[in-house]
């Protein structure tokens, strides 16, 4: 089988490419955006491709001869949803067989009410752009699937950690920082998932008969509490996890800057934008950045110890009382994560000490 | 003088072009030529040098003894490119990596020694004033003896490479070490000389490292490991540890540095300033040269070889070392520990690594 990887410079991307060339599991064909973005893919003599992955003439000439095509590409908003129509039109335009394309369980939001699963209806109103892209990106995928012959498994992973990932290596950075903080003492559950159980779902998703058409949510085996999280990571730092900010979650609102940007990140705005002068952008640029400016500090106070750094992603993930269930991937696809929640924590902390985070006073 | 520069891409675009214009009113450095393959990097250039005439190669531009020429092309068209504006009588700075190959680089310096040439190569960061702050406590061991010292350097690649020519094994010797390490290694050399034993590792498995490590032991007992990465973000730190304290260098901060004194209450970080003492009096002479103006400095300097006015910092003898202890690495490489690796993908990656 020959598999072609978007996005295959990124975290997830980067794991798979390893995982299927150091596994034998199938040929892999990379592609990437930019010749920058070979830097790690380079490790492996491969037959990358470099393509614009907005242009579906551009991407079939790269999946041309593929099998399959797994789609885990990042991008903003925008990007998101315009790279969901190119990906499935130039599988279609190369004769592939079947798409695996990497949503999210952010289309039910970060904190989905208790029983969601994937019959729950998802929307795209809600407050973070990214979850709302997500879920304009399924529906687009879903519609081409409709009148396209590729088939289409869209995976829906929540908090995908492990080796080069974002979110725990922001947490241990907080941590240092003394900016940490846990919500409800951090009994909130964090739905994770080791990035090689997501591998594993993925591979049964390039083969399952069954899976063609659905979406499924995928997690590790185990229920964690967010509070066990900041204790693995505090104690691999040597910090007390009683040093971590005890906070009430408080009420978000989005200011004018940010206002703007979600406008501007809408199909609406996207197709407005081009015909907007260069100046005219230029000057809402500056404008925008002059109110983000901090007032100067004022000399006759004394230094403070670090407040804790509250953002709203984390806020609503902390908040979380539900467990997104495997069942369905269980039952179609016969998906078992194969790595528990201590070996994938074991893992990452292993990687973070590797790429050089301050964890070896341990 | 006229100056031809021999390449094109980024590295003219962003460093050289910069140079250049800074350099065109006091040292009478005017670009006459610019050669490269490409129409679209000779049209990107000749918006700053207009004047400049265009070549697609360096045999067609009229090269003469009175040129300095810049040779910023891939690697493996050093050694030819040097070669033969040397031949004509120009002076060459040439860009790091020096050359593709150890012998290369040595038909390169020989070719200086024989028409008593200057060959200058661009390892600027001996410019910096912090390197040779660094320098001077570890030779005059004002902190005592160096006992060891541990370098971390590299980020996720930011370069805007124009072809895939950085990452495939068939177009360059090496990644990160051979990339970034060769301005390592040569303030290692620079600072340390050879060391005696080495251990080298890095995550190439069939194709070019992002990642590698490399421990060096010196005569003295003096260890260090250095860290390199294209992968993630590092701290970008050297950090110095002396009998009497360590010292702590930001990469390609050229004017400051981190100082910690035993004895002291508190680590010194700031500014590099030009001071001399007359008796009890203390007069400055000014900021030491920021990165940029290091950068310029290796220019003028190379020209002030070619008109016998200076001597030349950094000639081919010493742009060979870096490379020779590069070759050393990769003679002695070994896979990378991944920790998040199952065990099977290791002994792959491993049979991978050593198929190379």
């Amino acid at each position: 089988m020959k598999v072609a990887v978007v996005g295959a410079s990124g975290f997830v991307g980067t794991r798979l490419v390893e995982h299927l060339v150091l596994g034998r599991v199938a040929e892999v064909v990379p592609v990437v955006r930019s010749f920058s973005s070979l830097a790690v893919v380079a490790r492996f003599e491969l037959p990358w491709k470099v393509c614009d992955v907005m242009d579906p003439i551009s991407l079939a000439t790269a999946f041309a001869g593929c099998d399959a095509v797994v789609h885990a590409a990042l991008g903003d908003p925008g990007q998101i949803v315009k790279m969901a129509g190119s990906v499935y039109t130039a599988a279609e335009k190369a004769g592939v067989k079947r798409l695996v394309a990497l949503s999210s369980a952010a289309v039910h939001g970060l904190n989905p009410p208790p029983g969601t699963d994937e019959r729950t209806p998802i929307h795209g109103r809600q407050s973070m752009d990214y979850n709302n892209a997500k879920v304009r990106a399924e529906q687009v995928l879903r519609k081409s699937r409709e009148l396209g012959k590729v088939e289409l498994v869209l995976l829906r992973p929540s908090i995908v950690y492990g080796a080069r990932s974002r979110l725990f290596p922001s947490v241990v950075e907080k941590l240092i920082s003394g900016t940490a903080f846990l919500i409800n003492d951090g009994q909130g559950i964090c739905n994770g998932i080791y990035v090689d159980n997501l591998i594993e779902a993925i591979c049964l998703a390039l083969f399952c008969d069954k899976a063609d058409g659905e979406a499924f949510l995928v997690g590790d085996a185990d229920t964690v509490a967010w509070r066990e999280i900041y204790a693995c990571l505090a104690d691999a730092l040597g910090i007390r996890l009683d040093s971590v900010h005890r906070v009430i979650a408080p009420t978000f609102r989005k200011s004018f800057k940010e206002r703007v940007e979600s406008f501007v990140a809408t199909p609406l705005a996207q197709s407005i934008l081009p015909a907007i002068p260069g100046e005219a952008k230029r000057l809402t640029k500056v404008v925008l950045g002059a109110l983000k400016r901090p007032m100067p500090p004022n000399a006759w106070t004394l230094p403070e110890p670090p407040a804790a750094q509250i953002d709203e992603e984390m806020t609503a993930l902390q908040q979380c009382v539900w467990k997104y269930p495997n069942e369905k991937a269980v039952k179609l696809m016969g998906f078992q994560p194969p790595v528990s929640f201590q070996e994938g924590m074991r893992r990452t902390i292993a990687w973070m000490e590797f790429a050089g985070y301050p964890l070896n006073h341990r | 003088m006229p100056v031809a520069i021999v390449g094109c891409g980024a590295i003219s675009r962003f460093f050289y072009s910069e140079a250049f214009k800074a350099l065109a009113g006091p040292e009478r450095l005017r670009v006459t030529a610019l050669v490269d393959p490409s129409r679209e990097n000779l049209s990107h250039l000749a918006k700053d040098f207009p004047e400049a005439r265009r070549f697609a190669a360096i045999e067609e531009a009229d090269i003469g003894r009175e040129h300095l020429v810049i040779v910023a092309s891939p690697p493996k068209f050093h050694a030819a490119q040097s070669i033969l504006a040397l031949g004509k009588g120009a002076a060459v700075l040439c860009e790091k990596p020096m050359a593709a190959s150890i012998e290369d680089a040595e038909a390169m310096a020989l070719a200086a020694r024989e028409t008593k040439g200057i060959l200058a190569i661009g390892l600027y960061r001996r410019f910096f004033q912090a390197t040779e702050a660094i320098r001077a406590l570890i030779q005059h061991q004002s902190l005592g003896r160096l006992q060891s010292f541990q370098i971390r350097e590299g980020g996720p690649f930011g370069w805007q490479a124009a072809s895939e020519s950085f990452f495939r094994r068939s177009a360059t010797p090496g990644g990160v070490l051979y990339d970034t390490g060769v301005h390592t290694l040569d303030l290692i050399l620079w600072w340390l000389g050879e060391p005696v034993d080495l251990i080298y590792e890095d995550d190439a498995m069939g194709g070019l490292e992002s990642n590698c490590r490399i421990e060096l032991t010196y005569a003295n007992q003096c260890k260090g490991e250095v860290r390199l990465s294209r992968d993630w973000k590092t701290d970008n730190r050297y950090t110095f540890f002396f009998e009497h304290g360590f010292a702590r260098w930001t990469v390609n901060d050229a004017n400051h540095l981190e100082v910690f004194m035993e004895g002291l209450p508190v680590s010194m970080r700031g500014e590099l300033i030009h001071v001399s003492q007359k008796g009890e009096r203390v007069i400055e002479r000014g900021i030491a040269c920021t990165n940029p103006q290091c950068f310029i400095e290796q220019v003028r300097n190379a020209a002030a070889a070619k008109r016998g006015l200076d001597s030349l910092k950094i000639p081919a003898a010493e742009g060979i070392r870096s490379l020779r202890l590069i070759e050393r690495c990769y003679r002695n490489r070994q896979l990378l520990k991944m920790p998040w690796m199952t065990a099977d993908q290791e002994i792959e990656a491993r049979r991978l690594a050593v198929a190379v």
